[in-house]
Order: structure tokens, then sequence, then C-alpha cells
């Protein structure tokens, strides 16, 4: 059989290429905030910032060509379900970038103030980590894989864990009086951050789920392993006891 | 097998219409259509999609046993219409096409007034009362949408109506005998997209009392109004190089446009391959 609509076709798979190529670059934006974030670089966390709008753009344009699919071909069945996740998926990235940025505006807000070495390592171990789930999706994504999709969901729980460690550090560093309460609350805000960027990158994983099998994700029942949906913030009581057993 | 002399209606109360069973269709030696095997529901729109030659028409025919009028055709399978079986040597053909109605691709109003080409199936079943055809034909134009138009026209001929207007009237004249089932093959495809989108809501508006299939060539169109599609394709046997339909999915609407169940269903909804 002959293929047909080959223009709607390389229409369909420019729009896939963009968005692979947003998700790479905040693939690539999260190793540079938390190089910004950990070497106290102003320079770097402007340049930074201000990158962030020409993310925004390019989202903007591809929803625009997404609607422009769905107005002009009115696409079905898988065609459909890819352009449908091409628009959720949009918006994970754009506000992956938003975050990006805002772990850089920390860094200018914390400058002067010496890190402790346990946060440190932290920090870099949470920014591999968000990279490494981006990176993920993006395989996901390009090859319309569901299992390593499904991958990326289980490397989210380790994210979600290291963010508790952090926050349970930033208390031990408190409660030695050697990161001031503002230091300490911003940076709550980083761990925070990195966790959402995780999270985006789950969503887009799921919706490479969606695309391949027509699953759609059902937030109201949280599925996903390892995920506490308080946030994880326990405030640990001093002296806690051991359970009775 | 249920008797048929019993009136379908009573026969089942079911909301299965029709059930087909290893239906197939051949004309002389050929075989048109093999191995169907569909429930159509009741007071739902089923539409049958399918390339040209994929037997989706052929098909729709079984329904009110009209492929009885070409000479070689013959049905194999059943074709159950409430629990009867619509091709037992008891079952009277006129009274199956009276409560199953068609409307055709081509409007073809018979060339006599509006009022008659309505009130034509009730004077053959044995309406005189003036009162009562006027109530009929009303009534009749009114469920399809076309009264408000017409009304101060009745006696001018169909065929001067416009083309969605004439289609519109067919409706009319198929309801007129107030059928339980109205068969549809390819009902717009001579209209203008308004005339069509007419056409439409009028199938929406009239589904609560009917029972649709229809059989169309736009695909937009069977996920715009039905509720349930059966997708037939053509299969090549390589011996004799013939053609064949078959069904190949059938389900509801929303799924065989979101997420179909074959290959061969998503390619052609997708339009890839041709």
């Amino acid at each position: 059989m002959e293929e047909l609509r080959k223009g709607f076709h390389q229409d369909l798979a420019g729009a896939r290429e963009e968005l692979a190529r947003l998700a790479a670059l905040v693939a690539e934006l999260v190793p540079r905030a938390t190089a910004v974030l950990l070497d106290g670089d102003l320079e770097g966390a402007e340049y930074l910032i201000r990158g962030d709008s020409e993310v925004d753009e390019r989202c903007v344009e591809l929803e625009e060509h997404c609607l422009r699919i769905l107005a002009l071909q009115t696409p079905v069945a898988t065609e459909l379900r890819q352009v449908v996740a091409l628009l959720k998926m949009i918006a994970e990235v754009e506000r992956s970038a938003d975050l990006a940025a805002s772990i850089c505006k920390v860094a200018r807000r914390i400058y002067g103030h010496p890190l402790d070495p346990k946060l440190r390592g932290l920090i870099g171990r949470m920014g591999e980590q968000a990279q490494q789930l981006w990176v993920a999706a993006i395989d996901a994504f390009v090859e319309n894989d569901e299992s390593k999709a499904a991958a990326v969901v289980d490397m989210d729980a380790y994210l979600d864990a290291l963010q508790k460690q952090f926050i349970q550090a930033i208390f031990e560093t408190q409660s030695h009086s050697s990161v001031d309460l503002q230091v300490a609350m911003q940076l709550a805000y980083v761990a925070r951050f990195y966790e959402r960027i995780g999270d985006h990158a789950v969503n887009i994983a799921e919706r490479v789920r969606f695309v391949v099998t027509g699953w759609v994700p059902d937030h109201r029942k949280p599925e996903r392993p390892g995920v506490d949906v308080t946030g994880g913030f326990e405030i640990p009581t001093p002296g806690d006891l051991p359970e009775d057993s | 097998m249920p008797d048929a002399t019993v009136p379908p209606e009573v026969a089942s109360r079911s909301t299965d219409v029709f059930t087909t069973r290893d239906v197939a269709v051949y004309y002389g030696q050929f075989r048109a259509v093999r191995d169907v095997n569909i429930t159509v529901h009741k007071n739902e729109i089923t539409a049958f999609i399918g390339p040209s030659g994929c037997g989706k028409s052929t098909m729709l025919r079984c329904f009110n046993r009209m492929n009885d009028l070409i000479p070689t055709a013959r049905v194999e399978g059943t074709v159950s219409y409430h629990g009867v079986n619509l091709y037992d040597p008891a079952v009277n053909a006129v009274e199956v096409r009276r409560r199953i109605g068609m409307v055709f691709q081509k409007a073809n109003p018979f060339p006599k007034s509006i009022y008659d080409n309505v009130a034509y199936g009730p004077r053959l079943s044995g309406i005189k009362k003036k009162s009562e055809l006027d109530a009929v034909v009303e009534k009749s134009l009114r469920g399809a949408a076309l009264w408000d138009e017409v009304k101060g026209r009745l006696k001018s001929g169909g065929l001067g109506l416009s083309g969605g207007q004439q289609q519109r009237l067919c409706i009319a004249r198929a309801i007129a005998v107030d059928p339980e089932v109205l068969l549809m093959d390819e009902p717009c495809s001579a209209l203008d997209p308004i005339a069509t989108a007419r056409i439409e809501d009028l199938m929406q508006e009239i589904k609560h009392e009917y029972t649709i299939i229809i059989v169309t060539h736009n695909m937009q169109q069977a996920g715009r109004v039905s509720d349930r599609t059966a997708f037939f394709t053509t299969e090549v046997n390589t011996e004799s190089d013939r053609r064949t339909g078959v069904l190949v999915e059938y389900d509801q609407t929303s799924k065989i446009f979101s997420n179909p169940a074959d290959e061969r269903t998503e390619a052609y909804i997708s339009g890839r391959f041709g």
C-alpha cells in the first residue's frame, strides 16, 4: 500500500521533534541551574533566567502548531493521542524550565551564604537525578516505548527520597544554627523545585503510555510507587520515640 | 426457532434489534461479504464505514431484505430481527420493509406533490381518511424537520425542492409508515455541508424513536453522529483475485476513533494508506 497524507505526517513529526528538542533543553538546564546554585554564579543565574522566556515562546509556538494540526488535519486514533499528548507535554516542559529558572533565583537570594557540605552533596544528587528522569522521559517519548516510560515512574521514587533526606538535613543543620532561617527556607524550596521537575518528567512518561496504549493517567488514585501526596514535608519532633512494639 | 408470526416488539424486549450470525452475501458465485457477526442496538445510531467494495452497503441491504430484489443475490447465515429470522420463509418481506425503512444516497422523491410523497406509504397501508392522512403527513414532515419550510406548498412537486430538502422529504416518506428502523445508505454524500448538518442534527433528534444504521464514506460524519461504528475492509483472494468484504472491528465510536483495536482500522480512519 502507498503512504497517504505524507505532508500531515511530516507536520506531526516536526511537532514531535520540537517537543523533544525543548525537553532536551530542560535536561540541559537542570544541571546548569544546579551549578549556578552551588557556585553562587550570579552571571550564570541572570543568563538562565533570561533564557527562560525563549523557552516560553517556543512552547507557545509549538502549542499553536498543535492547534493547527487539530483544526486542519482532524487527526484520529494514535495521531490524535499524539497531538493531545504533545499539548499536555508542552505544559510540563514549560513549567520545568520555569522551575530551573526558579533555582537560579534562589542562587541570587542566598548569595554569600556558604552551604553545608552535606546539603551541597544532596543538591548535586537531586540535580543529577532530576536530569536523569528527563533524559529517560525523552528516550521513552522519542521511541514511544512504554516500558521505558514505566521506568521513569520508578526513578522518581529515588528523587522523592533525596528530597526528604535534604529536608531532614536542613533541620539538622538548623539545629546546629549553621544555616540561617531564610536560607533554610530557600533551600527547602529548591528541594521542592527538583522534586517538581522530576514529577513533570513522570507526567511526560505517563503521556507516552497514553500515546502507546490509550491509558489516561488518573491522578485521583495515585498509583506511582513512593509518591507521598502530602509532599513529604514531615516535621520531625525532637526526641521522636521509636514505635512501641 | 422463534415464531415468525409474533410481532417483533412482543417477541423480544431486549435492546438488541438486529443480530447477525456468520452472514455472507453472494452475487452469483461472487462472495461480496463474509463472516459478519454484529448486534445492532435499539435507539442507537450504528455507522458502517470502510473503503469501496468492502460490503457495507450490501450488508445494510440485508437488514430489510433489499437484496431479495437482486435476482442473483443470496444471503447465508442468519439475520435476526428481535430474535426473528428475517429470512424465514414465513416472514413477509413487504412487512419487513415497512418496519425497516430505507433512505438512499441520491434523494429519490416520486414525481408527485410533497403531500403525496409522504402520504404514499400510509395510503398503501390503508389509511383513506383525509384528516388522518393530513395528520400523518404533518407529523412526518415535522419529524424530518421539513414542515416549516414546505407547509405552505404541500401541493407543489417534491422534485422542485433543493437536494437537502429532497433528502429530508425522503426521510419524511420513510418515517410516515411508522417504521422502527431507518437504514441510510450514504444519505448526505450528494449534499452540501449545511444540508448535511441538518440531516445529522435530524438523526440525533429522531434516534430516540428509531434505530438507525448509516453507511457513510465520511468518517467525520460517522464520528459525529454514531454511537457505534463497524469498520469493514476488503480482502483479496490471491487465487481468484476477487475481493471479499470482511468486518474488521465493531465497537463504540469513541473507541474506534480514539484507540481502535485493529491496525487496519487505524490505518483506514487516519487515512494513512490507500
